[in-house]
């Protein structure tokens, strides 16, 4: 009696193996693209960056009866839609206080900002206490193209301070911290 | 081998050197936040102010005693001792403290006192500085803090006030000049 044929015949061999696991591959490669197609992607990070400090010298302030007013433009970017961005200001005096010191003694400062470039005045600042809702019109991150500056930092020290002032050499550090809105 | 070691003592050096100037500004770098800062300084120089005069008049002086009229003033300094000078000078001849109605004259004695409310000073020569005077002013015009600092004494001896003419004005004026110390 001769053999009979095998009933069930293997639907692969292992020379057959190999297509379907790339078939396989391929149908979990196709549902994981559809997958990130269809989900909502995370916003783009908004970046912001201040530059084009520079330092304040009020020098030896021989006119104690009127303000002395420094000011300066420097550039503020923002990746943000609106280009918003909010600033804050902290002095080196106890406290972040807006103060010089020499010794012992202190000087106190007014701090101004404003979102354009080239003013003498602007919205005051107060330590650690954000100002917010302010727009850059840089185009470029540290204003290598596009305006040159885009807001202007002042400051102020005050007559009434300066007609009581010590006399000495009075030496401090602001700190300003951007961010986007 | 001393040759070895000249760039790392030179280094030493320019760190040393550096060690008491003030921080450049920084920039800040593009990020979700951006933190900038600048350096600020200023010299106030030695300042002194007087204030609180009031003009002294002698009415109806009675030749048989002294006149004495004493008046507390505001002097102030600004040096880390709040020390001055104070030199006066009158408007008679060669600056001398005489009043004076025409060719009438009679003379007047000014002392001065680093410490209000007193009644008699240290004696002033005309045009000579006194020196080595202590303010306790803590405000330029005494506007806060003591609301004087020192005492100004004008006297007419008896034996002056005897040789005026009645009912005859006599006038004058008295110049302080004070400078810090």
């Amino acid at each position: 009696m001769a053999p009979s044929p095998p009933a069930v015949v293997p639907m692969t061999t292992p020379s057959g193996a190999a297509p379907v696991r790339a078939m396989r591959l391929l149908l979990v490669l196709a549902v994981g693209l559809l997958a990130a197609a269809v989900a909502p992607s995370p916003a783009a990070a908004q970046r912001v960056r201040i530059t084009k400090l520079s330092d304040v010298a009020f020098g030896s302030l021989t006119n104690l009866g009127v303000d002395a007013v420094r000011n300066q433009s420097v550039c503020v970017f923002s990746q943000a839609a609106t280009r918003g961005y909010h600033v804050t200001a902290t002095g080196s005096a106890p406290g972040g206080s807006f103060a010089l010191l020499s010794g012992g003694n202190q000087l106190a400062y007014d701090v101004q900002w404003s979102p354009s470039a080239g003013q003498s005045s602007g919205t005051q600042l107060s330590p650690n206490v954000t100002l917010t809702g302010l727009t850059s019109t840089a185009t470029q991150q540290s204003c290598n193209s596009g305006p040159a500056t885009s807001a202007s930092l002042i400051v102020v020290l005050r007559s009434t301070t300066l007609s009581n002032a010590r006399a000495g050499s009075y030496a401090g550090t602001l700190t300003l911290v951007i961010g986007p809105e | 081998m001393v040759r070895k070691y000249i760039p790392s003592v030179m280094a030493a050096l320019a760190v040393l050197a550096s060690a008491g100037t003030a921080q450049a500004a920084t920039q800040g770098s593009l990020g979700a936040t951006s933190t900038g800062s600048v350096s600020i300084s200023a010299s106030v120089p030695n300042r002194v102010r007087i204030s609180g005069l009031s003009d002294v008049a002698f009415t109806n002086a009675d030749p048989s005693l002294n006149a004495s009229n004493a008046q507390n003033v505001c002097v102030w300094s600004n040096t880390s001792t709040k020390g001055y000078r104070v030199t006066a000078t009158g408007s008679g001849a060669a600056n001398a403290f005489t009043l004076a109605n025409a060719s009438l004259t009679v003379p007047y004695t000014v002392e001065w006192s680093a410490s209000s409310g007193q009644t008699s000073g240290t004696a002033l020569a005309v045009g000579t500085p006194l020196t080595g005077q202590t303010s306790l002013a803590t405000n330029s015009n005494c506007a806060s803090g003591p609301s004087s600092s020192a005492s100004l004494i004008v006297k007419i001896a008896a034996t002056d006030l005897q040789t005026m003419t009645a009912a005859t004005n006599y006038t004058g004026t008295l110049t302080l000049l004070v400078a810090p110390e």
